[in-house]
């Protein structure tokens, strides 16, 4: 599942559409073209992969499809982002600094 | 199932390298990534027994994780199971870390630390350390805090 959600944000045109999604909320497909000025149908296929990451949701309004992207698929990339190996790294960097910080006592 | 291994030299003593490592005033220095804070704790490592810890990130996002300390060897190792709990405070699969500490001869310390028992695709440390940025940018989107 998490995979999926990778393979489908690796590419820079769908993040770059995830992006713009999140800061101006949902819209037609017709809105996102100048997203990488590319085609209404390449537009259709990169909002199909996102859909079927479960990233991207679709809902119809009268003659028109919305697009919106779903809080918890990203929530969810954010968590595990914070994964074991940037957990430690990051905190052993933390400690090497305390631990130089305070002179030899102890 | 595999094995993440991460190993650093300091240039301090054991002693205090161990003290760094297990107790919670000490802790409570480095524990967590930087531009996290600590929300909730009871971590103390010096000795058997529970442990848990709630670190909240700027945008409000909860990571809380617990354990239980198995074994305290000062001044050489401690070893203590870990689990991440979810939105619903369920905890998740567990795994295990043990920490070790020996001298490296020249007075300084050699610190090793293993965490194993993780699922595969958590260990593929170079597929995801390039996302952690483009991520960090989507998490910062208010529509995305609970």
């Amino acid at each position: 599942m998490i995979h999926n959600t990778f393979a489908a944000l690796g590419d820079a045109t769908r993040f770059a559409i995830v992006e713009k999604l999140l800061k101006e909320g949902e819209m037609p497909a017709g809105s996102l073209q100048d997203v990488g000025s590319i085609s209404p149908p390449a537009i259709s296929r990169h909002l199909k992969v996102l859909r079927e990451a479960g990233i991207v949701e679709q809902r119809i309004d009268k003659q028109r499809r919305m697009y919106s992207v779903r809080p918890q698929a990203v929530r969810s990339i954010g968590e595990w982002a914070l994964d074991y190996r940037e957990f430690w790294q990051t905190s052993l960097d933390r400690l090497e600094t305390a631990l130089l910080q305070e002179g030899d006592e102890l | 199932m595999s094995v993440l291994r991460i190993e650093r030299s300091f240039p301090v003593s054991p002693e205090k390298v161990f003290a760094f490592v297990t107790r919670t005033e000490h802790l409570l220095k480095w524990w967590g990534p930087e531009g996290v804070s600590m929300k909730e704790h009871d971590l103390d490592l010096s000795r058997p027994g529970a442990w848990s810890s709630t670190l909240v990130n700027s945008a409000g996002a909860l990571h809380k994780m617990s354990g239980e300390v198995v074994t305290v060897d000062p001044p050489n190792s401690v070893e203590f199971t870990w689990g991440w709990h979810d939105d619903e405070d369920r905890r998740g699969y567990e795994t295990r870390v043990l920490f070790e500490v020996r001298p490296d001869g020249n007075g300084g310390t050699v610190f090793v630390l293993t965490h194993s028992g993780l699922k595969d695709e958590e260990a593929a440390a170079n597929h995801k350390l390039g996302w952690t940025s483009s991520l960090r940018k989507l998490e910062q989107f208010p529509e995305l805090q609970p």
